[in-house]
């Protein structure tokens, strides 16, 4: 006989195989940054007939931030932009641009029309990242909803019902049925200890049988909540069958499908209206001409009274000296470039790993996913293009945008492969999903951003050890970054965060960095 | 085909199509109508990655380019072009060095001379290690590379005191490893492989940079 396992001894087991536990540390790394109530707050004091001169070091959301802010309260600002673009991995590509990967130059060829862009890099805000919408607010950027799981997408796995693609909701309805019915089954047994009073385990197993649509036996029978098989509006709906647990199990991909709305993808998420880079636009309307392209740092050495930094344009070297300098160059280029900042700084820009993430998008042909019930939304496969995102905007429209991979952690499998490797890998991966995918698309874009010039890496890496957190060792590097050096150059940029990735977390480093140097030039001028 | 024109007026539409058809091809090649609108761009992306005016960058494990043989500069180009250096799995950096090598031979004579032009500055000292032990190492490396490791082109041995000694560090162990050299096409590596035999573990290895590091530059 099977030994009765106690209620309490489930929940721990639960807690312990990553319930309570991982919910817990995951609330703690993906939880909003301290301060990020502060939005809009930021009270920087107007300089008046008093001078200051600033140089920004890229102009990326966060160079730009600072750029527009300073202004605003009187300061002298000169952004100097390696590339030929502002926003750095806030990119929208339409068409015409020229996408700067080193070895792979590309100008996209989608058609010319408004809702014909794709967000190359930041393609989501959270509402929870507020200091982000503010600025959205500010700079009259209109935004849209963004539609982020779909439960009419598809799910694929080779390794699961012989690699049929089924619908979201088959799987998580199914799914969450067969979890319903183990959990319920635990809370029904007699022998079992309770932790519970009569009345809390009522309304959790209320619960239970809620999330899983269990029958009146607590046994999960299928559910029309996966949508009918067939009638359901002028006739009664026939419900699907139900999918077997096991087969379900045969995929892993229920990482994704369980957790698509919780963490970072959990608020309401958002996108400006015509692509990710009108927010660049909107900063770039009140600070634009503060801008040099193409102008590449070569030194930035910081003095007793401020940091003279110097840069190539056009062939020529100028210098620029500032009395501040805040700086958003990738901590691995900055290695490479003439400085003077103490060795306990370098330590840390040299620990720094550069991300690896990777995307593609082509441009469909006809809005294909319209006709299987697809709006926007994203479909998940066992493949090494993982994801394909259907467009949110421009609905029933003639053609859209899909993203045709996106691979964050492990990119470097895409990067690695030719442009005619990628493209073809992308349609052999989606043909799985869609079988006439490599019809239906043209003209793709691919972009690794561990090779984008003047990047050459996507978001910083601060921790080596993904599933544990941070060391303490890492800690204190990055509270070394974040320190100005000598009280005059500041990092900025989501690569001084605790979360990179994010333009919430970028913008909020610019503001540390604003704040702390307002500190300074208030007790100069007192 | 078009039999019922007359022959003259067919003849007529042929030498036409002949003229006209050239220039569609070429129209195909060359988005023409907005190309001069299109952001243009170069080959000269050296510094992003080696640094300013090539001095190296640690932090992208990319070497000094400055003050590198022009014949050697043009030679690794043209090796990781081919992919006769860069092809081994376990050499990270060179496989990242390859796509950026995908460059026309104009390019690379570009890139060459503009290398040539950078102003340059002796390179950090990272790496410690026994000087004098180094010495009776490097006696090997001496005879291509000069005593003063300023390099032989007629040996097509390149200069190595004042490149990045993490860089010489990381070459030399892949050389040793066989990460590097062993490409039947790279007769220089192959040559350069048969000569490391001497560098039995890492700490030679340091001892010989330590050495290279205690010549003058330049």
């Amino acid at each position: 006989m099977v030994n009765p396992v106690s209620r309490r001894e489930f929940l721990n087991l639960l807690a312990a195989t990553g319930g309570t536990a991982a919910a817990l540390r995951a609330g703690t790394a993906l939880n909003l940054l301290p301060g990020s109530a502060s939005a809009a707050s930021l009270d920087l004091l107007n300089l008046g007939s008093n001078q200051r001169k600033i140089a920004i070091l890229g102009g990326g959301i966060s160079g730009l931030t600072a750029a527009y802010e300073l202004s605003k309260q009187g300061y002298d600002c000169t952004v100097l932009e390696a590339s030929h673009r502002c926003g750095g991995r806030v990119m929208t590509l339409r068409h015409g641009d020229l996408i700067d990967e080193i070895g792979n130059r590309q100008y996209c060829e989608f058609d010319d029309e408004p809702h014909m862009y794709f967000n190359a890099g930041a393609a989501r805000i959270p509402s929870t990242h507020r200091n982000l919408l503010a600025y959205c607010k500010e700079l009259n950027v209109e935004l849209e909803v963004f539609i982020n799981e779909n439960k009419t997408s598809f799910v694929q796995d080779d390794n699961m019902l012989g690699g049929r693609p089924i619908r979201n909701i088959d799987y998580t309805t199914n799914m969450r049925g067969f979890m319903a019915e183990l959990m319920a089954k635990a809370m029904n047994s007699d022998e079992l200890d309770a932790p519970f009073t009569e009345s809390e385990a009522e309304t959790l197993l209320s619960m239970i049988r809620s999330f899983g649509d269990l029958n009146e036996n607590d046994l999960y029978s299928g559910s029309f909540r996966a949508g009918y098989a067939e009638g359901g509006f002028l006739k009664h709906g026939v419900q699907k069958d139900m999918i077997a647990f096991r087969d379900l199990l045969k995929s892993r991909l229920g990482r994704q499908m369980m957790g698509a709305n919780e963490g970072d993808t959990g608020p309401i998420l958002m996108q400006p209206v015509g692509g990710m880079d009108k927010i660049i636009s909107g900063f770039l309307n009140h600070v634009g001409e503060q801008v040099k392209y193409r102008a590449m740092v070569t030194s930035v050495q910081v003095t007793d009274k401020g940091v003279n930094v110097a840069y190539d344009q056009d062939g020529v070297r100028h210098s620029l000296e500032v009395d501040y300098c805040f700086n958003c160059i990738p901590t691995h280029l900055m290695v490479g470039i003439d400085h003077n900042f103490p060795s306990d700084y370098v330590t840390a820009m040299k620990y720094v790993r550069r991300g690896e993430a990777y995307k593609a998008a082509f441009q469909a042909k006809r809005r294909f996913w319209e006709d299987l019930d697809i709006y926007g939304g994203i479909s998940w496969s066992n493949t090494k293009s993982r994801q394909l995102w259907y467009p949110t905007h421009g609905i029933h429209k003639a053609k859209g945008i899909v993203l045709g991979a996106y691979d964050y952690g492990g990119g470097m499998y895409h990067t690695m492969m030719s442009q005619e490797e990628r493209i073809e890998a992308h349609l052999a991966d989606h043909e799985k999903i869609h079988p006439d995918f490599r019809e239906l698309v043209e003209k793709p874009v691919t972009i690794g951003w561990h090779r984008m010039n003047h990047m050459l890496g996507c978001s910083a890496r601060w921790s080596r050890n993904f599933g544990r957190g941070w060391t303490h060792e890492e800690e204190t590097l990055y509270h070394t970054l974040q320190a100005p050096v000598n009280g005059r150059h500041y990092f900025i940029g989501d690569q001084i965060s605790m979360h990179s990735a994010w333009q919430e977390s970028a913008v909020m480093s610019a503001q540390w960095a604003l704040s702390h140097m307002d500190a300074q030039v208030r007790a100069e001028l007192a | 085909m078009l039999n019922f024109l007359p022959l003259d007026a067919r003849h007529k539409l042929w030498r036409l199509a002949t003229r006209i058809l050239p220039v569609l091809a070429v129209c195909q090649l060359i988005p023409f109508t907005d190309a001069a609108e299109r952001e243009p761009y170069d080959d000269r992306y050296c510094t992003t990655c080696h640094g300013t005016d090539g001095r190296g960058n640690e932090g992208i494990e990319a070497p000094r380019l400055a003050g590198m043989e022009d014949w050697y500069l043009r030679r690794q180009l043209e090796n990781f072009r081919a992919g006769i250096r860069g092809y081994h799995p376990m050499d990270t950096a060179g496989i990242a060095m390859r796509p950026m090598a995908k460059l026309t031979d104009d390019s690379i004579a570009d890139i060459v001379a503009w290398v040539g032009s950078w102003d340059y500055q002796p390179a950090e000292i990272t790496i410690e290690g026994d000087v004098q032990s180094g010495e009776l190492l490097y006696g090997v490396c001496a005879t291509c590379h000069g005593m003063d490791a300023k390099g032989n082109a007629a040996m097509g041995a390149p200069a190595l005191a004042g490149q990045n000694d993490w860089y010489l560090v990381t070459q030399l162990s892949n050389f040793v490893a066989g990460y590097r050299g062993r490409h039947e096409d790279d007769r220089y590596g192959q040559q350069m492989a048969a000569m490391v035999g001497t560098l039995t573990d890492e700490s030679a290895i340091r001892d010989v940079v330590a050495y290279i590091n205690s010549l003058e530059t330049r």
